[in-house]
């Protein structure tokens, strides 16, 4: 899914990283804890979070996440955007709460990060 | 939809024993960020989170929430155990990611509340 | 961990590969109005054990060797297609992700799934579990191919130095309670084992741990040192701290145990799963502390031949 179609189903503003709408993310997580985010993360994901502190950029660039959506409206201060653009972090900001922006998405087939059972 | 057939559809595991399952529930608030839910969860909703300690349930109980899914199959401590019997608030398990087990409970037909 | 991470790359792969780049995309189909006896020869000749239906572009149904066979016993080898094809057919469409089509397969039993364009709702492939398993091997493939590359880039510096040991210490100063750089030094790290050409999930894994340590260092400390020391058979990260010291330390590595207070929870960290996550990515870890004179926690991650 591309972030260009991130932006259209949550109803999203792009706040940082607006060149970058045609970058593919490839699965979704959404979790306000960096902790989890480090733990159960796969690259090339769309992170979704309430948290707009500078330690959610930091946190997606260690696990190589693609883009951030910062959910329930919640804006990220002036160190957060600079951060993500000092990264080439595309940052989405939606006013959808964490559940329906998961839902949206995940009805629109983007898939999550542990969804596949593999058994060959 | 009711906590019983949420649970059966989505196998999900209920931790807290002697709970209320058939109560109704309204829609659904993911987060992991207590305070947050205090300010913005509705009655009735089932709240999702990977929080484990015995805050949950006193959040729950005072936000009148239908019940807590626990997700990425983390194990619940024993103090928020015993006090989720004690409160009589619903706790379930999942495998599955916040996103994921939304996006399930979506399909299911869960809304969340749609800030204005 | 070594296994799962060989998984792993298969998993994001079914992530990566969409259904339309794995599918077969010349379909072989028939008409409602075929009769069940033209089936012989379109399996037969195509070597394929089912087929769609399709009525002026429209997926209308399904009919498979199982069916032909029915008819064959029943003697209704002159019946309609349209009249013994299963019709409620499940389908998916181009744009979802190949782990989507696995879990279906799975779930449902079914051999092969047509593949219909989600806008048009025209037929445009069909997929099969042989599809999926040939397009994972071909990418797997190509990625060892990759991976060759970067094991040479990353062996270079050691290959060219004469020496009975070679390392390479990369040491950062962390200060305490400063969360404008919380990170920074563990940023700073990660990138530079990515010039050195490691492999991208070793570098995940030394990144995960080494983020999770500095964190430790910036809430509980007033200063510490992150180092990572690069040898030829893998890497050591140690994260020091003159800190206040770990009382218990089985009890701290206890999932979901933390003394961390409720505003570094609020800044997203604190949920008692650092030195979990820490322990999760590497391949060892160590913990020493004493209450009142600090910790020094040791983390090695090996340097596996054939594969990160």
């Amino acid at each position: 899914m591309t972030l260009d179609q991130v932006k259209t189903i949550l109803g999203a503003e792009v706040i940082s990283g607006s060149a970058n709408l045609k970058m593919e993310v490839k699965m979704g997580c959404g979790s306000d804890l960096m902790s989890d985010v480090l733990a159960f993360i796969k690259s090339d994901s769309l992170l979704l979070t309430g948290l707009t502190n500078p330690q959610a950029v930091r946190t997606a660039e260690m696990v190589d996440v693609k883009a951030i959506c910062f959910v329930r409206g919640k804006r990220p201060g002036q160190d957060t955007i600079r951060l993500a653009e000092s990264k080439g972090l595309p940052l989405l900001m939606t006013e959808l709460p964490m559940f329906e922006a998961c839902g949206r998405l995940y009805r629109a087939g983007l898939p999550g990060c542990s969804e596949l059972k593999w058994s060959p | 939809m009711t906590l019983d057939e949420i649970v059966r559809e989505l196998s999900l595991s209920v931790k807290s024993c002697g709970a209320d399952l058939s109560r109704d529930v309204l829609g659904a608030y993911a987060s992991d960020l207590l305070s947050d839910v205090m300010a913005h969860a509705e009655k009735g909703f089932l709240w999702i989170t990977l929080q484990i300690h015995q805050n949950i349930v006193a959040v729950a109980v005072l936000k009148e929430l239908a019940g807590i899914v626990i997700v990425n199959n983390r194990e619940p401590e024993a103090g928020t155990l015993s006090k989720a019997e004690q409160e009589r608030v619903p706790i379930v398990v999942t495998e599955l990611s916040t996103f994921e087990i939304a996006g399930r409970l979506y399909q299911l037909g869960l809304r969340g509340q749609v800030r204005c | 961990m070594e296994q799962s991470q060989g998984i792993g790359r298969v998993q994001e792969l079914t992530y990566e590969l969409k259904v339309e780049e794995v599918m077969t995309r010349n379909v072989v189909t028939v008409s409602p109005d075929n009769r069940v006896s033209d089936l012989r020869e379109l399996f037969r000749v195509n070597r394929i054990s089912g087929t769609p239906v399709v009525d002026a572009g429209r997926l209308v149904g399904i009919i498979s060797i199982e069916d032909f066979i029915k008819c064959l016993a029943n003697g209704e080898m002159d019946c309609r297609v349209r009249d013994r094809m299963t019709s409620k057919v499940e389908v998916l469409y181009a744009g979802e992700p190949v782990v989507h089509a696995i879990n279906r397969f799975q779930v449902s039993g079914y051999g092969r799934f047509p593949v219909l364009d989600r806008e048009s709702g025209r037929l445009i492939g069909i997929l099969s579990k042989g599809d999926i398993i040939r397009a994972l091997l071909k990418k797997l493939e190509i990625d060892y191919q990759e991976e060759e590359i970067h094991r040479y880039r990353a062996s270079h510096i050691f290959e060219d130095t004469v020496a009975d040991r070679t390392s390479l210490t990369l040491e950062y100063d962390i200060k305490g309670k400063d969360f404008d750089n919380a990170g920074k030094a563990s940023s700073s790290l990660k990138r530079t084992l990515s010039r050195l050409g490691f492999h991208p999930q070793l570098v995940r894994r030394v990144a995960i741990a080494s983020y999770e340590a500095e964190m430790n260092i910036v809430v509980f400390t007033d200063q510490g040192r992150i180092s990572a020391i690069v040898q030829t058979d893998g890497i050591v990260l140690r994260a020091a701290d003159r800190g206040p010291g770990i009382p218990d330390i089985e009890l701290a590595m206890q999932p979901g145990y933390s003394t961390a207070p409720e505003w570094v929870r609020e800044l997203g960290f604190g949920a008692g799963m650092g030195l979990c996550n820490i322990k999760k990515s590497a391949d060892e870890m160590e913990l020493r502390s004493e209450v009142g004179k600090g910790t020094d926690l040791r983390v090695t991650f090996h340097l596996k031949k054939g594969g990160p």
